[in-house]
């Protein structure tokens, strides 16, 4: 799945989240977006989504502008090849993990006989394979992120949108999720844009970063 | 996840919201039921007078022998005749002490010189008992008065349009309760429910998937609130059908089972589901906009 960002603008009222912002991100690439709070790193995951509209410009996905999508379902389709980690977990608080993940699985039409193998799949892919049978308020944060990154891997997706997955993790935790998903894009291609503060993974890894500023922006 | 399951996970999560939807559905259902068996009986009752055509003359007092008995040939020349039975007083009174047996107070008083004699003439031809009507209502001096069934059917279709009526609206009344009662609660639920449709959404599901479980829920309502309603008041009229059916004797108010009460039944659940259907689909469309 191919995102370019065309020359977005995004303003909240009077202040500017980013001006002008443009670049891509090729099927298969780690990208990181960096920037301190506030410099629009949620909100450049939530326009990929469609879940907010920019100012201006235009989000293309595969080449088709978010913007101007004529058939209803089209953002549907989009968003089911898209697993996301939220920030703020956006787990379904009376659905167990399993049931989270089950509904993401329904969601996507997935084989219905294979639902059962994948869940138990994923939850041991992210060590949660004891406590997935509990409720989001019965995790910790380590743990809740390690449900979110379960679900969103369960659909096998083409990209993960991960907004800061290792702000709730310890730094061990937090270097295997990080070298989770690396190998998820090595061994799967699936693009993972990724967006954290913490300088120390990308200095460590050397993958794409767009860098956001208060009121500027960088690719590099 | 399949869809029912979760549309049986919202109605868990909030039981006594959806037994209120579920008994107000049922309540409808049981008065729409019980009208229509009603309903059903009374038609019974004027089938009966309908079918039944007869006529009472009521003699003066007083009259000779000769008098009646030129009554009675005069009505034997009418044509189309079934029957005609010749009350006397004492007859009479021997029939109002029959019916009123269980009740002394209202048999201590009357002796057979209150009572006036009668003629019941019942024909094969109902047009005749009008003609009977007609030109024995002139005659003052012997007739006394004339018991017509047109006027008991009149008035038993009266009493039967008001029933109709009052049931009628009853029924629009408590299936417009039912259909704002089961919209409110898909609305309320949705409500409640925003974050994972939020989510859901954000997941790719469409619009129709995150309407699908509150649209089955209200499905689910009608289903279950039509089928208890009716199976409650069905219950209720077959345990007291004899009590009933004595008391109209010898008319059968409540008729034997057949493939009336098993069609009756599928009516009222499909009328139950559109009913819930309709209410929770718009207030899906209502409630769900983003």
């Amino acid at each position: 799945m191919e995102i370019v960002f065309d020359k977005i603008t995004k303003n909240y009222g009077p202040i500017s989240v980013f001006k002008d912002l443009s670049f891509k991100i090729e099927p298969g690439d780690f990208v990181f977006i960096t920037g301190p709070s506030g410099s629009g790193k949620s909100t450049l995951i939530k326009l990929i989504l469609n879940q907010i509209k920019p100012s201006s410009g235009d989000v293309l996905v595969d080449g088709k502008a978010l913007n101007h999508l004529k058939k209803r379902n089209e953002i549907d389709n989009i968003r089911r090849k898209i697993g996301v980690i939220f920030q703020d977990f956006q787990m379904i608080t009376d659905l167990t993990v399993e049931e989270n993940i089950a509904l993401n699985l329904d969601i996507v039409n997935y084989p219905q006989a294979k639902v059962l193998p994948r869940i138990n799949e994923v939850v041991k892919m992210v060590k949660l394979q004891h406590r997935h049978f509990l409720f989001p308020n019965q995790l910790s944060g380590g743990e809740l992120q390690r449900a979110c990154l379960a679900r969103a891997l369960s659909i096998e997706p083409e990209v993960i949108l991960a907004d800061e997955p290792t702000g709730n993790l310890d730094p061990a935790n937090a270097w295997n999720l990080i070298k989770l998903l690396q190998e998820i894009n090595q061994n799967l291609k699936t693009t993972i844009i990724m967006t954290t503060h913490n300088m120390d993974f990308v200095e460590s890894l050397d993958k794409k970063v767009i860098k956001l500023g208060k009121s500027e922006h960088e690719n590099s | 996840m399949k869809i029912l399951k979760l549309t049986l996970h919202h109605i868990r999560r909030s039981p006594f919201q959806s037994l209120i939807a579920f008994f107000t559905v049922a309540c409808s259902f049981f008065i729409l039921n019980s009208f229509i068996f009603t309903n059903r009986g009374l038609s019974t009752v004027l089938q009966y007078f309908e079918t039944k055509p007869e006529i009472t003359i009521f003699l003066k007092d007083g009259l000779d022998q000769d008098t009646v008995q030129s009554v009675q040939k005069e009505l034997s020349a009418y044509p189309g005749i079934k029957e005609i039975r010749f009350i006397s007083k004492e007859k009479a009174l021997e029939l109002y002490k029959e019916m009123n047996k269980d009740n002394p107070l209202l048999t201590e008083m009357v002796t057979a010189a209150i009572l006036p004699a009668s003629f019941e003439v019942s024909t094969f031809n109902p047009k005749i008992l009008e003609v009977i009507a007609q030109n024995y209502s002139g005659k003052t001096q012997i007739v006394d008065e004339i018991v017509y069934q047109k006027d008991i059917i009149k008035s038993l279709l009266d009493w039967t349009q008001i029933v109709r009526r009052a049931g009628i609206s009853l029924i629009i009344v408590s299936s417009l309760v039912a259909f704002t009662m089961i919209f409110a609660l898909i609305g309320m639920k949705i409500t409640n429910r925003k974050e994972e449709i939020k989510i859901s959404r954000l997941l790719g599901a469409s619009k129709f998937y995150v309407k699908k479980p509150f649209i089955l829920e209200g499905v689910i309502y009608g289903f279950l609130g039509s089928l208890i309603g009716f199976l409650l008041s069905f219950l209720i009229i077959y345990n007291l059908r004899q009590s009933i059916n004595s008391f109209f004797q010898p008319i059968v108010f409540v008729q034997n089972l057949s493939l009336y009460e098993l069609f009756l039944l599928l009516i009222e659940i499909s009328t139950g589901v559109l009913i819930g259907f309709s209410a929770s689909w718009l207030g899906a469309k209502r409630y769900i906009k983003w």
